[in-house]
This record gives structure tokens, C-alpha cells and sequence, in this order.
């Protein structure tokens, strides 16, 4: 790793949902066909005026919440001044004054140790219009400008790619959790702004800071990181500091590395101001308290609380909280009755493994809890061995049928005590040669006994008791 | 002809069927063909307006103009700019579709300073408007096409729009009625922004009950503004009492003492001997009036406050016309320069001009100095209203410095003047949102003069009472403009 | 002396994605200084710098924020009704380059 310390800060968009745009009332949703969820407001004809969704301000409230930031007595909107293609009105409609959250912070977990994460602000805005480009023209689709985008900024506080990393993710689990967002990289529903600089261990400021605008997957914002601070090192090792600008870059993906945009020089002066059209707005205790009643335990506390309180490994509990559904999946099941780590054995192996295999999620899984608590119970009870629970548990899915419909008497475990010792006794009294060799130290053939008694019931003896008894038998 | 006539006359004829809806609408195109040839007041004549239903509604079967700001489905809407030479809007502004629904009848687009910035009538992408009482002077603007038509009687109202005094002033200059309601009770939704927190709607009437009974259909919250608000409870024609005994009133003595003027032209004495005749008619309707002081640095401030605040605004409001979904393409390699070409070529040079102020004035490094201190005196100067109308029901004052002036004295340069704040004091009322009601209030050289009353925010009815009482003691109300010159 | 200049002018204009000719260029400049000496007076005004700018008009305001339902959008045919270069359902520009 470097000898310098590198600082970085993030700016992550994210798209939120909600059933119509942010300031205007065309769907919010994502289309195939360009233009078709568009109003005049979004294409920006003259006279049209924003009108805030709700919805929208609920949800950016609801974060800046669980992100631990004070939140305005007042919320009002500001215009971002710039010409370009994707932006109709000229102006992007966000918040400069008086977002919706200030100084907060996050704490992420890192591998054993804890990282807090100051945050800058978070505030709401308008997503731009895409742009489809094409040698030698370009096409502008308006489905997505007013999209709702929630704009977080860290302070400059992480000091390495994994941690910008493991922190993105982290945010973005808690928008899944709070169920504002998918959060989905892959559709683009999520954007980062990386800032970049490093220092000496005895600097006492800052270095050059050079911001990288529009990184758009996770494994980008760590390779434009890598790159940068290598890139800075290099110069700084070979003396020339100085040719680190402070400038806007971009990643480019085909080569690994950040490409230079505008220099400080050229910055765009956003001429922020007050938007007019939208009046500062009241937010009153009650509704904050209501949002605040309704925010969902978060991934890092449903952690904490699964190892404590359930006494689940590291291991396991940070697979099931890695998804909101399975965390949810996890606690119904708590919820119902049934043993925390029994479920997560369940769930972290083979419900996972057939999610995977089927590529489909929980929400379309059949056994939802109450079905897996059939199959749990039984096994609690003895009834089943816990190879005759695989084969249900399967059958249920293939067949779609409740696995108490698997669970007859034929197949129940025979766990009497007095019938297993009669089989035993009869299988002991014909094997009296393996006895003999099992008395002189083939301590191994313990197991052929267990599978004699096993053959004999046809896999229905309770393995444990017929140790027992066996154990018994053997002295 | 018939629709020189009141709302109230017009709808009893209606109702009897003495006149019908197409009969109006026919007289007043033809009105408009004739106002159009002699004072280019229009941007657009609608020659086949949909004939409405006489129903209760006063406003039914009635025609009217539209200032040509205000969006019109599948009409040309312009904003008197080239930029906007050939957009047909695909949805209505709310103040007109409230209208329409009522079954008023739009005839016209009226023709305005480009976009609203101006004040004299003479900027408009069709050419200057000219004054229907002297073909020589100007109405005045912005709402200029739709001031010379109502003094006209093409029709009996016209919708204007008012950021500094847009409605006010021409309304004085054409002799006729301008109202601008408190900000928020008529939807801005359609109205082309030039200023969005200084813009106003409003109505060019020949008389208060008129204006009274448009506002009236046209006001009310709107889901598409959030500026609006809930006036159900103002019920404008009903107010119109004409009582106004007891009511206090009060003007700027720094503007209106002739004391106050170094070298006043004989026009200004003029003015203000009208003005203080007024004063006399209001109190012989029971009401006082009172000289008040203000601040003098504020006053001074007034104009330039205006320009930083209208022009920032302005810069940001227009930049979507670049000419990429809508109002003609430019030329170009690139999109900036595709932009750029349109609108190089789409603007005019006044407000290219007023551009770069405003870009300027939000630029990071001035915006404390410019912008940020006008909007610190623009609340100096509303709480300093504030405080008044703690005391006094209206604010009464004159309109501009005389009468409308010649059309080759047009000056749209900022320049500094010792009548400049008397002739833009009525951008006070935009500043804080008042209501703020021009009428007629008599004639120097033949020409038109008016007095303008303000009152404080949502307590329009007492605004408009005045204005009512004060037009009943004058022999103004419902004059159509003659112009003698020409005769 | 202005503090004003013919490039700083053409700057600003360019920003704005204008052009200015060389007579509308002095006139921007005359204003400028008119405006630049009022201002110069506010900066004047006692303890201006205490007040809070006032950026909207009715500073006593309440409303209701939009409840969240979508309404239907127009046809592709209207909202491409006023352009003059689209390809399909999609508004054509020239390649853009670089940018944000």
C-alpha cells in the first residue's frame, strides 16, 4: 500500500421510488420506450412550475433520520444553473441552503473493526434526462429527468478504496432496508462523485483534491480510487507534486484510468439561488416523529442484535443481513417460534443455495416461514431424521404443497425406544463375530452397526437414540 | 356595437337574448382587425374561437384577449419572442382554463414586451404596440397589446401579467383598469416566467367590478402551483360596497411633494395636481389620507433592487429556450452551438442585455454583493409596508411621472433619474405581493393619467372596495380611448 | 475608471450561450456601472448585512405537499409537436461530447 495517507469523500446519487416524479406528476418508473413517462413539466416548457412530491420529501427525511443528520426547521430547494442536453429546464432543481439533512454519520463495519462515517449533508433533487449516444448524433430520452435522486456527501473521511467501497454498500442496504430504493447499480440507480487527495503522515492539510464525477458501478468507484491514488503517489514520489490539479477527471472503464475533464480554471459556476416556485416548506415534529417511528431496524443494529441475542457466528449473520429480505425472512421465523440458529442453518445454506440455483428471490420462494416451521418442528420432534427433512423440504418446493403434507406416519421416525431395542437386539445376535473385532479395538465398526439398524428400518430409526442404545448394548 | 359594454350589461343582454355569444365574438374581431391595424396590439387572432353556452356565470359568452405569455393549447403562444416564433403549447395556463371553463371566449393573443421585460410596448418580436388615445406615444408594457385593446373595447378584459408594474402602468397610460391580486391568488401555472417570485396575473378591465368579477373566476388554488393558496373566502364582485368611510389610506411624501424635485417639468406638476385632486375625492368619501415618510435610501435602492432581483431570476427562468424540444432549431456542430444560434438569434438585444446583468449580478463571487443584498432590501423595504398597513388600510400613490410618453423618447436603458423612483415605485407591490389596482384618474394634453392603490397581502377585497369608490366619484369608469389627434 | 471590461462582458454573455455584438456590449457596460454605483449605496444601508435576503414573496406561507400519484403523460406525438429534429421517440441532438 501507499506511504501516503489517502482521504476521500463521496458523493452517492441514488434513485428513489415513488409513484410519481419529484416535481412533477409523471410516473416514476423505469420504461423501455423513451418519452413515455414524461410531463410538460419535465420537458421544461415555459410556464410549467414544480410542485414536490411528498413522497419523496418522506423518503429523504426517513434517511437523513437513520443517518443520524439534523434536519431543517424549514426545507426549501435551490437552482443548479448549467446548460446541457439532458437538463430541459436549464436549471436542475436540488437543494443548497437548506437540505434535508446536515452532519450526520454512519458507522460501517470493517471486517473486526468499526469505521464512523461523518456525512456532509443529504438532500433531494431531480435527475437529469438520459443520453444516448450514438457517431454521429445524440438521443435524448426525458423518461428519467424528475426521477427523484437523493444525493448523499460524506465528509472526506475514508481513507482507502475497500472502505469507499464497503461503505457504498452499506448505504446502499440501508436504502433497501428502508425501502426507499432499489439501489440498483446494475440500472443505473446509482451514481458516485469520488473525491480524491493524499498526504504525508506529517502533512498537517490536505492534498490536491481531484474529483472524479460519474463513476457508476461499486467495482468502478474502487478501481478509480486505486488508480488515483497510485497516480498521485507516482507524482508525488517523483517529485511533481504539482501536476496534480485540482480538476474534475472521469473513469474510463476500457483502460482502468481516470482522464482529465476541466481543470479548476474552467469550473462551472452553478450560480445556486433560492428556487422561487417551491415555498419553504414546515416540517412539523409530528410528521418527523412519525417518519422516525417508521424507520426499519437497520443492517448494522439487526447484526449486533442477531449474534447477542441469537447467538448466531459473525459468519452467518452478516450473509443474512447482507439482504433485506433475508433478514426479514430470518426474523419472521424468529417471530413464529422457532430456533434463531436452526433457521439461519436453513437459511444461509440451503434456502440461498436454491435462491441461486433457481435465480429468483425470497419474495418468490414458497416456503415462506410458516411452511419451514412445519418441517423444523418435526424435526425437533423427533419425527424426522434430518435427511428425511432435506427430502421434504424439496419436495415442497418442487411440488409446491406444505410440507406437512410430506410428513406421514410411513415416513415418521421411529424413536421407541423399546421397538429400536428389539431390532438392535436381533442385528447384534447375528453379528456376533463383528462384536468380537469391535470388543478387540475396530472401534470403527460402531458405524456398521448404526447402518445395519438404519437398513433394517429403512433409514427411519432415530440416529441418536440407536447410538444410545447401541452405546449401551456394546459395553 | 354591444361589446364596448360592461360584464355585468354584457351578461343581462346575453341573458335575454338580446345578443348572443357569436354576435360578441364577431364585433370583437372585428374591433381587434381594426385595433390591429392601427396600434399592432396582437400577436395571434383566433378568427374561429369555440362559441360557449350562456350560462349564470357573468363570464359566459363573453370574448376576451390573453396576453401572449400565457400558454394556449394549440394556439401560438410566443412571449413576443422570436425564440418562440412557432410553439404551439400542448396545455393551457390554469388563469385561462379557469376562464374558458367559465365560458369566456378567447379572441386574441396580445402582444407584450419580449417575454414581459420591458416596459414601453416597443420590444415585442411584431413590432411596438402604439397607444390608442396617440398613435405617437406608447402604451407602455409589458401588457401593452392587451392595455390598448381593453382601451379600445375590443373587449371588456384582457389578461396581463405584471412583474414590476406590467399591468399597472400601461393600464394608466390607455386610461383604463389594472389589477394584480396578491402573489398566489391566481395560478402561475402556463404563464411564462420572467421574475417567478416578482411574476403576478392579473386583468386589464375599464372598471373595478369588471376586474372584480374576472379575479373572481380566475383565482384559487392550484395543485400544479404551489405558490397558491386558499382564497375561497374572497369573494371580490360581492365587496364592492363602494363604502369606504373610515378607511385609512396613506402616500410616500418623498415621491409625491413637488418640494422634492429640483427642476420639475411641467408635465410632473401636472401630475401631481391630479394626484393631490384625487387625495381630495378620497376624503369626501369619509377616508383619510395621510403623508408618510420613507426611508430615502430604500426609495433610491428601489430601481436597482428590481433589476438585480428581475434580471437573476430572468437569466435562470430562460434557459430552457435553447431551441432543443421546442422553438426552432439553431445552427450547429455541437450542442452549445446549436444552442447558442438560437438564441443569439431568438432574442433581442434588450434582453440579451439584461442576461448578462443577471448572469453576473448569481456569479458565486458577486452574489453577496448583488444579489443577496437586494434581496436583503427588498425585505427592508416589504417590512417597512408592513409596518404601514399595521395603521393604514391602502397605499395611494400616482402612476409614473405624466402621461404616456412619445414613442421616439423610448428609453430602455437603466440610467439614474430624478423621477426614475417615482416612475417605479409600483414594483413595491411585486416586491411584497400586494394586491395593487390601477384606475383612471383624468387627463393632461388629452392624455390619460391614473392612481394606483395597494393594500396589504390577501386583503384584496378592501384593495379593490377603494378603487371602487374612488372610480365612482370620477367620470372614468368604462371610457374608451379617442384619439382625437388623428381625427 | 469601470471595473468593467469588454471581456468580461463577452464572458459572461458566452455562459449564457449568447452572443453580444460590439454596441451591445458597451451598452451592458454602461448599466453595469449604473447598477454597480447603487449597489455601492445598499452596501451603505446600516447593518444590511443582518438582514435575511428575502427569497420568496409571502414569507407567512403554508401548503400541502403533492400527494404522491402519477398522472398519464402526454402522447409521443404531442410532446414532439414544437421540435424540429427527433428520431423516432427520441429528441436528436449533435454528438455530444465529454461532459458531465
Amino acid at each position: 500500500m501507499s506511504k501516503y495517507k489517502a482521504v476521500i469523500g463521496l458523493e452517492m446519487h441514488c434513485e428513489l421510488k415513488s409513484n410519481s416524479k419529484v416535481f412533477s406528476s409523471a410516473k416514476n418508473a423505469y420504461s423501455d420506450i423513451p418519452n413515455s413517462y414524461v410531463s410538460p413539466v419535465d420537458l421544461g416548457f415555459p410556464g410549467i412550475l414544480p410542485t414536490v412530491n411528498k413522497e419523496s420529501v418522506r423518503e429523504a427525511l426517513m434517511m437523513a433520520l437513520a443517518f443520524n443528520c439534523e434536519t431543517p426547521e424549514y426545507m426549501y430547494f435551490d437552482r443548479k444553473n448549467y446548460y446541457y442536453p439532458d437538463l430541459p429546464k436549464g436549471y436542475q432543481i436540488t437543494q443548497m441552503h437548506s437540505p434535508v439533512g446536515v452532519n450526520g454519520k454512519i458507522v460501517i463495519n470493517l471486517g473486526d473493526s468499526e469505521k464512523e462515517v461523518l456525512i456532509h449533508d443529504i438532500h433531494l433533487e431531480e435527475d437529469t434526462a438520459s443520453l444516448d449516444h450514438y457517431s454521429d448524433a445524440t438521443l435524448i430520452n426525458y423518461n428519467r429527468a424528475g426521477v427523484p435522486l437523493l444525493e448523499l456527501v460524506t465528509e472526506p473521511c475514508l481513507n482507502s478504496p475497500e472502505e469507499a467501497v464497503a461503505f457504498l454498500e452499506y448505504v446502499r442496504r440501508c436504502y433497501q432496508y428502508c425501502d426507499v430504493s432499489d439501489a440498483d447499480t446494475k440500472m443505473g440507480q446509482i451514481r458516485c462523485d469520488v473525491n480524491v487527495s493524499i498526504m504525508a503522515d506529517g502533512d498537517s492539510h490536505l492534498g490536491t483534491k481531484v474529483e472524479i464525477k460519474n463513476v457508476n458501478s461499486f467495482s468502478n468507484v474502487y478501481d478509480t480510487i486505486a488508480y488515483e491514488i497510485a497516480r498521485q503517489t507516482k507524482l508525488k514520489d517523483e517529485g511533481r507534486y504539482d501536476e496534480v490539479e485540482q480538476e474534475t477527471r472521469r473513469f474510463d472503464e476500457e483502460t482502468g484510468t481516470t482522464i482529465r475533464m476541466r481543470s479548476k480554471v474552467d469550473a462551472i459556476d452553478y450560480k445556486y439561488f433560492v428556487e422561487p416556485n417551491i415555498p419553504k416548506y414546515k416540517i412539523s415534529k409530528d410528521w418527523l416523529e412519525e417518519i422516525k417511528k417508521s424507520i426499519p431496524m437497520l443492517p448494522r443494529e439487526r447484526k449486533l442484535k442477531y449474534i447477542n441475542d441469537y447467538g448466531l457466528s459473525l459468519y452467518d449473520a452478516n450473509i443474512i443481513i447482507k439482504d433485506k429480505d433475508y433478514a426479514n425472512y430470518f426474523e419472521e421465523c424468529i417471530q413464529l417460534g422457532m430456533d434463531p440458529k436452526t433457521v439461519a442453518n436453513y437459511l444461509t445454506v440451503q434456502i440461498i443455495a436454491y435462491l441461486n440455483k433457481e435465480d429468483i428471490t425470497l419474495k418468490d420462494f414458497y416456503l415462506k416461514p410458516e411452511y419451514l416451521k412445519q418441517i423444523i418442528t418435526e424435526v425437533n420432534n423427533g419425527n424426522i431424521s434430518s435427511k428425511q427433512a432435506k427430502e421434504i423440504f424439496n419436495k415442497s418446493l418442487e411440488e409446491k404443497k406444505e410440507p406437512k403434507t410430506f410428513i406421514t406416519k410411513d415416513n415418521a421416525q421411529i424413536s421407541d425406544a423399546g421397538e429400536l431395542t428389539k431390532i438392535i437386539t436381533d442385528i447384534l445376535a447375528n453379528n456376533q463375530e463383528q462384536i468380537d473385532a469391535y470388543h478387540n479395538g475396530k472401534s470403527n465398526l460402531f458405524d456398521y452397526f448404526v447402518g445395519q439398524v438404519m437398513k433394517e428400518t429403512r433409514g427411519k430409526a432415530n440416529p441418536n437414540i440407536v447410538k444410545e442404545i447401541l452405546n449401551d448394548k456394546l459395553k | 356595437m354591444n361589446i364596448t359594454k360592461s360584464i355585468e350589461e354584457l351578461h343581462t343582454l346575453l341573458k335575454n337574448k338580446e345578443v348572443t355569444p357569436d354576435e360578441l365574438v364577431k364585433e370583437s374581431l372585428l374591433k381587434t382587425k381594426e385595433v390591429q391595424e392601427k396600434c399592432n396590439a396582437f400577436v395571434t387572432i383566433i378568427d374561429n374561437p369555440r362559441i360557449t353556452e350562456v350560462t349564470d356565470n357573468p363570464l359566459s359568452g363573453i370574448p376576451f384577449g390573453v396576453k401572449d405569455n400565457y400558454s394556449t393549447k394549440g394556439i401560438l403562444s410566443t412571449g413576443s419572442s422570436n425564440t418562440l416564433k412557432d410553439y404551439v403549447p400542448i396545455f393551457t395556463a390554469t388563469a385561462v382554463e379557469k376562464l374558458e371553463n367559465a365560458g369566456a371566449i378567447m379572441v386574441n393573443k396580445t402582444a407584450l414586451d419580449e417575454f414581459g421585460m420591458g416596459g414601453t410596448g416597443t420590444t415585442c418580436a411584431t413590432g411596438v404596440v402604439k397607444n390608442p388615445w396617440d398613435e405617437k406615444r406608447m402604451c407602455a408594457g409589458s401588457s401593452a397589446g392587451s392595455a390598448a385593446a381593453v382601451a379600445s373595447g375590443v373587449y371588456p378584459f384582457a389578461l396581463g401579467s405584471d412583474t414590476g408594474d406590467s399591468i399597472r402602468k400601461p393600464a394608466a397610460y390607455c386610461g383604463i383598469v389594472g389589477y394584480k391580486p396578491t402573489y398566489g391568488m391566481i395560478s402561475r401555472y402556463g404563464l411564462f416566467p420572467f421574475a417567478s417570485s416578482l411574476d403576478h396575473c392579473g386583468v386589464l378591465t375599464r372598471s373595478v367590478s369588471d376586474a372584480a368579477y374576472v379575479v373572481d373566476a380566475m383565482k384559487g388554488i392550484d395543485d400544479k402551483d404551489q405558490t397558491t393558496w386558499d382564497s375561497k373566502d374572497i369573494h371580490l364582485v360581492d365587496s364592492l360596497s363602494g363604502d369606504i368611510k373610515g378607511k385609512k389610506l396613506f402616500y410616500i411624501k418623498e415621491l409625491v411633494n413637488i418640494d422634492n424635485y429640483h427642476h420639475p417639468s411641467e408635465m410632473l406638476k401636472s401630475h401631481l395636481e391630479n394626484f393631490q385632486k384625487t387625495l381630495d375625492l378620497v376624503k369626501n368619501l369619509g377616508a383619510s389620507v395621510t403623508e408618510v415618510s420613507f426611508d430615502q435610501s430604500l426609495l433610491n435602492a428601489l430601481p436597482s433592487v428590481y433589476v438585480c432581483l428581475s434580471c437573476a431570476e430572468a437569466t435562470s427562468n430562460m434557459s430552457n429556450l435553447t431551441g432543443i424540444i421546442f422553438g426552432g432549431r439553431g445552427v450547429g456542430n455541437t450542442p452549445d452551438e446549436i444552442m447558442m444560434d438560437h438564441r443569439t438569434k431568438g432574442f433581442s438585444p434588450l434582453i440579451k442585455r439584461r442576461f448578462v446583468i443577471g448572469s453576473y449580478i448569481l456569479q458565486k463571487e458577486n452574489q453577496e454583493r448583488y444579489f443577496n443584498n437586494a434581496a436583503r432590501v427588498r425585505r427592508l423595504i416589504v417590512d417597512k409596508m408592513k409596518d404601514f398597513f399595521k395603521s393604514y388600510d391602502a397605499l395611494i400613490m400616482p402612476v409614473g411621472s405624466g402621461i404616456a410618453p412619445y414613442l421616439d423618447d423610448d428609453n430602455n436603458m437603466i440610467d439614474n433619474d430624478e423621477v426614475r423612483c417615482l416612475e417605479e415605485h409600483l414594483q413595491i407591490g411585486n416586491f411584497g405581493g400586494f394586491p395593487s389596482i390601477t384606475i383612471p384618474s383624468g387627463f393632461i394634453s388629452n392624455m390619460p393619467v391614473g392612481v394606483n392603490i395597494t393594500g396589504n397581502c390577501y386583503d384584496d377585497e378592501n384593495t379593490l372596495n377603494i378603487a371602487y369608490a374612488l372610480e365612482s366619484v370620477m367620470p372614468y369608469k368604462n371610457q374608451i380611448a379617442k384619439d382625437d389627434k388623428n381625427e | 475608471m469601470s471595473k468593467f471590461t469588454k471581456e468580461m462582458v463577452q464572458n459572461y454573455a458566452n455562459k449564457l450561450l449568447i452572443n453580444l455584438s460590439d454596441e451591445e456590449n458597451a451598452l451592458v457596460l454602461e448599466e453595469f456601472d449604473v447598477i454597480d454605483h447603487n449597489m455601492e449605496l445598499i452596501t451603505k444601508i446600516p447593518n444590511i448585512e443582518m438582514v435575511e435576503p428575502m427569497t420568496h414573496t409571502l414569507d407567512d406561507f403554508t401548503y400541502e405537499l403533492r400527494s404522491d400519484v402519477a398522472t398519464p403523460s402526454p402522447s409521443i406525438e404531442e410532446i414532439l409537436q414544437n421540435c424540429d429534429k427527433y428520431e423516432d421517440r427520441e429528441v436528436v441532438v449533435p454528438k455530444v461530447v465529454g461532459g458531465d
